[in-house]
């Protein structure tokens, strides 16, 4: 989704311009004369000067196309190009940068005036002019979904902090920021889970966080870890047995006994092996939680990282921050798994609660 | 709408169409209104309402006093600002109150001539609504926690009453006793509620994250307990699924029965398919729930997509059942809200919280029409707001 990395850009570069306005930006004219639209009889566009838009003012075409979330990805791109200077563009139905960055979270100021959307909705009446317009329109497809979602925030985590030791770990609540609807990212991602292709992990710290891995990297960076750990030992065995039989069969995040032990043939000193090299972890009696073996340095970091940046906000004068100037900010040292992180990982969570401001996102503590 | 009628007119459309379409628009305005008002009685924070399913005219309301007043809804007088009055109360002057908080009350599904409370002072009581007399009173060795009767029962008057204690009981109005206990649950059962789609459906819920459904005929345990994890299902399985991370707070069916919705300390609400048993995987996003009790929400019913009003710290939040969207917060009491109820008939939601106030939210759709006649020329003003001010009184 090389759109959210342009204007993840644009945060730093709108904040670099603030702090040394005489700073040129690239691709945005300033001037009020510059109107490609004026010859075609168009509207004329607004000029582009650094003044923000206001969420309320949405353009007609967005308001006729007001659906209730029932489509995948919040908002329509609009059939032109975007430039630099996208975020000012009310072009979004909820247009902001935070919905562009993080379309996950459109939550509008005013709910009533969602609800007043609702209202014509249910008597259908008939509003849907340019809908083959907007379906036939090819960005929209992949980036709305939960696979594309994952394999972007993988490309967030930090590799060469474990030196390769673990494979990349995605949480479930940073999809979430992603995706607007969290049912549909909810499904879309047991999909996947059933097609094998990612694994879901129960991560210690939390029972409501679950860690998302590629199976393929998963098996890998097990295999090996595990056998470069345990050599000789007597669980390799075990391992390699867990890896080949059990992982592409069973796609639950859990075990049971009697799963184990009849449909797999493990004995109990096997099981014993698989828990003391890290892939399984005691749930109860006669259960275990699939594990990524070595996740316990992650998790630490990960908690951490999660204080430290919550820490942040509740610093904050008002307990509230704009997510340009957070993102802006130089991390403290106990974050090492980078601030976009767990950014996204407390938006998901809804940890912190994402308003859309004439100056963009505004992230605060909810008040509860 | 127009065009909704004049096809019904014609028979075009379904007739249920037309009327889901309206009430779910309705849904949709709910709002404070300064013309409706419920006369406040009680002296405590209110824990529990009730709506009789008959008329939907009568509520009980249960507070954290032991006082249990029953409110006239309809409005009768021709003005639009309305109090809705309490007709009694039962006061704690009176003989046979509870003596510590009353946690829920029901009136009974068929008339109204009886209701049923249950309250921390370890009582069941059945109440005579004409003479405000308890008719019957069961006796526990915990607190009660919560109470329900099955709403479309016609072959068994049992009362599943869930106690401090981790076994549900289930007491017969008929014989006066109870009749049986259900076993299955570790610790206290935080709500029960019957399926109003089958007669012997039974729902609990409790603080040990698990919540079953049991049919009350079969002698050996429960039928299912819900997973949040959607794992494989087996026997020796049963004892680790959680329906949620915490405690479960609040259970909810649909009113078509076919789903159920839980509410827990995980602050998730979730959506089980009520016949296998399957997390249905919407999700509500974060659900706050702090409270160390029950929780009492509710579903609306007749309307084109069901709604969920969940009290949510010191609001209300409403979301589509079926797709997890959060529609608005409803914002109007001072303190935490404990229970909800909604007027089918009508479209309103009446709430109770620990301000002691019980808020009235009506669908506001128009502008109400100017008369142009003189004698509409008199103020319809609550008396509350109409100015004493007069130029006529000195100055100092």
């Amino acid at each position: 989704m090389q759109k959210w990395f342009s204007a993840f850009d644009d945060a730093i570069i709108q904040r670099q311009w603030r702090a040394n306005p005489s700073r040129g930006r690239g691709g945005v004219s300033f001037t009020k004369d510059a109107d490609p639209n004026v010859a075609t009889g168009a509207p004329p566009r607004r000029p582009r000067v650094p003044r923000r838009a206001c969420p309320w003012r949405e353009p007609i075409r967005g308001r006729r196309e007001a659906r209730p979330g029932g489509r995948g990805a919040g908002g329509t791109p609009g059939e032109t190009v975007r430039h630099c200077s996208a975020p000012e563009d009310p072009i979004f139905r909820f247009s902001s940068l935070h919905s562009y960055l993080f379309p996950g979270t459109i939550k509008s100021r005013d709910m009533s005036r969602k609800r007043h959307h609702l209202v014509p909705e249910t008597f259908g009446v008939k509003r849907r002019r340019k809908r083959g317009l907007v379906e036939s329109d090819p960005l929209r497809g992949e980036p709305g979904s939960a696979r594309a979602a994952v394999s972007e925030l993988m490309q967030l985590f930090p590799r060469g902090l474990f030196e390769d030791a673990l494979p990349p770990i995605v949480l479930r609540s940073q999809v979430y920021s992603l995706v607007p609807d969290r049912t549909v990212a909810d499904r879309q991602l047991k999909e996947l889970q059933e097609q094998g292709e990612i694994r879901i992990v129960q991560l210690g710290f939390d029972l409501d966080a679950h860690g998302i891995i590629f199976t393929e990297d998963y098996r890998t960076r097990v295999c090996d870890c595990v056998l470069k750990a345990c050599d000789g030992r007597p669980y390799a065995g075990a391992v390699q047995k867990f890896l080949a039989s059990v992982l592409p069969a069973c796609g639950d995040l859990s075990f049971q006994q009697e799963q184990m032990t009849q449909t797999f043939g493990f004995r109990d000193s096997e099981i014993t092996h698989l828990v003391n090299a890290g892939v399984l972890t005691v749930r109860d009696a006669g259960s275990w939680w699939l594990a990524v073996p070595g996740a316990g340095r992650f998790i630490k970091y990960f908690v951490k990282g999660r204080q430290a940046v919550l820490g942040m906000v509740r610093k904050s004068k008002y307990r509230e921050l704009l997510l340009s100037e957070l993102l802006g900010r130089r991390a403290p040292a106990v974050v090492r798994l980078g601030l976009t992180y767990h950014v996204h990982d407390l938006i998901g969570a809804q940890l912190v609660d994402c308003i859309s401001t004439t100056s963009g996102t505004l992230l605060r503590l909810p008040e509860t | 709408m127009l065009g909704f009628l004049s096809a019904r007119q014609t028979g075009l459309e379904d007739p249920l169409r037309l009327r889901r379409a309206e009430s779910t628009r309705r849904v949709l305005g709910l709002e404070l209104n300064k013309d409706r008002d419920v006369e406040r009685i009680h002296g405590g924070g209110i824990n529990t309402l009730d709506i009789e399913p008959v008329e939907g005219r009568y509520m009980l309301s249960g507070g954290s006093d032991g006082v249990i007043v029953l409110y006239d809804l309809e409005n009768s007088s021709r003005q639009s600002y309305y109090t809705c009055k309490a007709v009694c109360s039962i006061g704690r002057d009176h003989p046979d109150v509870h003596r510590y908080s009353v946690e829920t009350v029901q009136w009974y599904p068929h008339d109204t001539g009886m209701f049923t409370s249950s309250s921390f002072d370890k009582t069941l009581k059945v109440w005579d609504t004409n003479t405000l007399q308890t008719a019957d009173v069961f006796n526990f060795e915990e607190t009660v926690y919560s109470h329900h009767m099955s709403p479309v029962s016609t072959k068994h008057c049992l009362v599943a009453v869930g106690t401090r204690g981790p076994k549900v009981q289930l007491c017969d109005l008929k014989s006066g006793s109870c009749s049986h206990i259900l076993q299955g649950h570790r610790q206290e059962i935080l709500a029960v509620s019957w399926s109003p789609r089958h007669d012997y459906i039974l729902a609990t819920a409790s603080a040990d994250s698990r919540v079953k459904l049991w049919d009350v005929r079969r002698a050996s345990g429960c039928l299912i307990t819900l997973d949040q994890h959607n794992g494989k299902k087996s026997q020796a399985v049963e004892s680790a699924n959680t329906a949620h991370n915490g405690k479960v707070n609040g259970l909810c069916f649909t009113s078509d029965g076919l789903h159920l919705l839980t509410v827990g300390t995980d602050n998730r609400m979730r959506l089980w398919n009520s016949s296998n048993g399957e997390n249905t995987l919407v999700n509500y996003g974060k659900v706050c729930n702090n409270s160390k009790k029950g929780l009492k929400f509710t579903v609306s019913c007749g309307c084109s997509s069901e709604f969920v009003f969940v009290p949510y710290g010191s609001t209300i939040a409403v979301y589509t059942v079926y797709s997890g969207e959060q529609i608005t917060m409803l914002k109007g009491h001072y303190k935490t809200v404990d229970c909800c109820v909604f007027q089918s008939n009508f479209q309103e939601l009446y709430s109770g919280s620990r301000d002691c106030n019980i808020l009235a939210w009506v669908p506001s759709l128009y502008e109400p029409v100017p008369d142009d006649d003189e004698t509409a020329t008199k103020s319809q003003l609550n008396p509350a707001f109409e100015d004493a001010w007069s130029s006529s009184d000195e100055g100092g």
